[in-house]
């Protein structure tokens, strides 16, 4: 009960930096919310396009492949003059602009394909208008093999092209509340990192004091007794760090959190913190200088974090990143929380490469017991 | 009285240094034997082996008539131990702190609320119990040590140079509470280099030299063993060559020097030369301003015994 008592009274002078932790997960979770609700609305929206053709007389296949862009999209009125469409791309009031050629016409008509040139701001809109314009030709190619007569051509592309096909969304995946789940997840990658390896080390190595571990091995306490109440009380800490952080997603994220994705993003967490907690004892083990704790919480959690895309998507991150990352225990989880984000269905099919993700994160914490346990049985040797 | 610590044959080697070599000792129950030497003479190694903090190469160790062994928790519970270097948390208070080593041997919360009330009074930081101990000075911080290693009243208590950078009114304070603990009931190792301390403290003093027991026995039976016995200082301004030949045919004289209008004269034998050297200035009409009778130190003792001085 003494070590246990001083344990808390140690733990209790850590107090600051698990708050500081805190602190920050609940406000970028809140600020992540706040961006994601503007985001849910759908607005149908056309791209703004420009359409050049100089031709004076315009056959009946321009005149329509110009007809089925303007309808589609809002065709901007911008003078015809190289240095004003550029200006009007920068400032992204046209995202594409459609160059459409002299013998467009009779091009599409004899299945030859036009060479269109196109200037593009690459955004969104310039995409869509891409699109149509790639779904107009494709189409186009397939009749132009059919007949040679173009009205007959243009009578097949508008009766294609103006079917329109009703699609029901089925999916009960409220996928902004998991991306929300995912993201405070990935963020807590870095706190329960950070908290447990700043206080565990922080800790032991105040117990591990060569002094005050002399004047312990000298009482009347058992040796064994004494590592394995100070082994229980990190493990208590670290589980309580869990649950603390477990009642913050319950609270910040509320119904997702009693669902399967809650449920996983739950059991993910905790094998992170089993994890997180072996590694702590690990770096405790290797390290006793009190100073050196804050550059390597600095090092190990923030570097593993922003290498495994804690704070920024993976998606975002270069290959060779990625690489790097999949020797760090922070890669398994955070991928597990991303898989998550897209996954409705549980099976065991689908959650194989979840419990794989887990396993990995289990194997890391048993590679990190044998190293501490082999460089204390070294330490003890060389004593 | 009965033996509390036998040790016979201790040998304790760092690849071919031996730091004790085949040292063997007793220490009586209720006596403070003090363990002088200088750095490097084995002291610290010896009060490692006895606490089974260091395995040692040959020889047995017997506390309490029973072998010890780093698990004889039976013995640790008697024993208490101050470290040359201060073992405190820095996050806990002072009470705090003896609260925590106070509790790795008692288990009763009353019983240790007690203890640690009267460790704190021994060591006089009654005024200091919130205190943290950065917020402590160097010699408050070392009592508190004392306190750490004391509170749950040891039968036997080692103290390994406890005193070293403290200032003497926590030096007086330190050592008072040493001779209270003694005065309890309790058996007391003290190692030191300090001689001072050595001669108002302990009943009986081992003399360490490279891991060796060079001598032991009472202050005063180790300052027998010097060759001179008594050595006499006297402020004299002016004294020719015929009254320091005359000086040196006295009665037990071994050595006169005469520097700097100070004369010493050392004797190889008696207590009283005194008498017989201010009968000499008498007669001779020799004027003097001080005059010191020193008997020889434990310094002047092992500087015979090793040809170095205790704080080499």
């Amino acid at each position: 009960m003494t070590v246990f008592k001083t344990f808390l009274k140690v733990l209790n002078k850590c107090k600051v930096p698990i708050i500081i932790y805190t602190v920050m997960l609940v406000f970028f979770s809140a600020f992540n919310m706040q961006t994601s609700e503007k985001n849910i609305s759908f607005a149908d929206s056309k791209p703004n396009i420009l359409i050049v053709n100089k031709e004076a007389n315009k056959d009946k296949i321009t005149k329509n492949f110009i007809n089925y862009l303007s309808k589609n999209s809002n065709e901007v009125n911008v003078s015809m003059n190289e240095e004003k469409i550029d200006d009007a791309l920068f400032y992204r009031d046209v995202s594409y602009v459609i160059y459409v050629p002299k013998n467009f016409g009779k091009d599409v008509l004899h299945g030859k394909n036009p060479e269109i040139k196109i200037k593009s701001t690459k955004d969104y809109g310039a995409s869509l208008a891409n699109m149509m314009v790639e779904r107009y030709l494709k189409v186009a190619n397939v009749y132009s093999d059919v007949t040679d007569n173009e009205d007959e051509l243009v009578t097949l592309i508008d009766d294609t092209l103006s079917k329109k096909v009703k699609v029901n969304l089925t999916t009960k995946l409220d996928t902004k509340l998991i991306e929300k789940a995912a993201f405070y997840h990935n963020f807590l990658n870095y706190c329960i990192l950070a908290g447990t390896i700043y206080v565990i080390c922080l800790v032991l190595s105040s117990f591990k004091e060569e002094n005050i571990k002399k004047r312990t091995i000298v009482s009347s306490m058992s040796h064994k007794n004494y590592n394995r109440i100070l082994l229980l009380s990190n493990a208590l800490f670290a589980f309580i760090l869990w649950i603390f952080y477990c009642i913050l997603a319950f609270i910040l994220m509320d119904k997702i959190m009693f669902s399967t994705h809650g449920l996983i993003f739950i059991i993910n967490s905790f094998i992170f913190t089993i994890c997180a907690l072996t590694l702590a004892f690990l770096i405790a083990n290797l390290v006793s200088n009190k100073n050196a704790v804050n550059g390597i919480v600095n090092v190990v959690a923030l570097g593993s974090s922003f290498l495994c895309g804690a704070f920024v998507p993976t998606s975002m991150l270069p290959d060779f990143v990625l690489k790097i990352a999949h020797i760090l225990p922070s890669y398994w989880f955070i991928k597990t929380n991303e898989m998550l984000k897209e996954m409705e269905v549980f099976t065991f099919d689908t959650l194989k490469p979840i419990l794989t993700n887990m396993f990995i994160v289990i194997c890391f914490s048993i590679i990190f017991i044998i190293i501490t346990n082999v460089f204390s049985s070294k330490k003890r040797h060389n004593k | 009285m009965k033996n509390v610590i036998e040790v016979k044959g201790l040998t304790k080697k760092y690849k071919e240094l031996k730091a004790a070599d085949n040292l063997s000792f007793e220490v009586k129950e209720g006596e403070i034997l003090g363990l002088l030497g200088p750095n490097g003479s084995g002291k610290s190694t010896t009060i490692n082996c006895l606490l089974s903090l260091l395995n040692f190469n040959n020889g047995s160790i017997k506390i309490f008539n029973e072998e010890m062994h780093p698990n004889a928790y039976d013995i640790k519970r008697k024993i208490g131990v101050v470290f040359q270097d201060v073992a405190v948390f820095e996050e806990l208070n002072v009470y705090d702190n003896i609260d925590y080593f106070c509790g790795l041997y008692i288990n009763d919360k009353r019983k240790r609320k007690k203890c640690i009330e009267e460790a704190v009074k021994l060591v006089g930081l009654e005024d200091f119990k919130k205190f943290y101990p950065k917020q402590l000075s160097g010699g408050l911080l070392r009592r508190l040590n004392i306190a750490c290693g004391i509170a749950h009243k040891p039968k036997l208590i080692i103290l390994d140079e406890p005193t070293v950078a403290v200032d003497p009114q926590s030096r007086n304070n330190i050592l008072d509470g040493i001779k209270k603990l003694r005065d309890d009931g309790a058996t007391i190792i003290y190692t030191t280099h300090y001689m001072e301390e050595v001669e108002i403290l302990c009943d009986r003093i081992i003399i360490l030299d490279k891991g060796k027991v060079i001598a032991s026995g009472t202050s005063s039976e180790l300052k027998n063993l010097a060759s001179s016995k008594e050595k006499i200082v006297v402020e004299i301004m002016n004294l020719d060559k015929k009254h320091l030949k005359e000086i040196n045919t006295l009665k037990n004289v071994k050595q006169v020097i005469y520097k700097d209008g100070n004369l010493t004269i050392t004797y190889d034998k008696g207590k009283n030369n005194i008498v017989d050297l201010m009968s000499y200035f008498k007669k001779e009409e020799i004027t003097y301003n001080n005059i010191f009778v020193m008997r020889p130190t434990l310094n002047d003792v092992f500087l015979e015994l090793t040809g170095k001085e205790l704080r080499d």
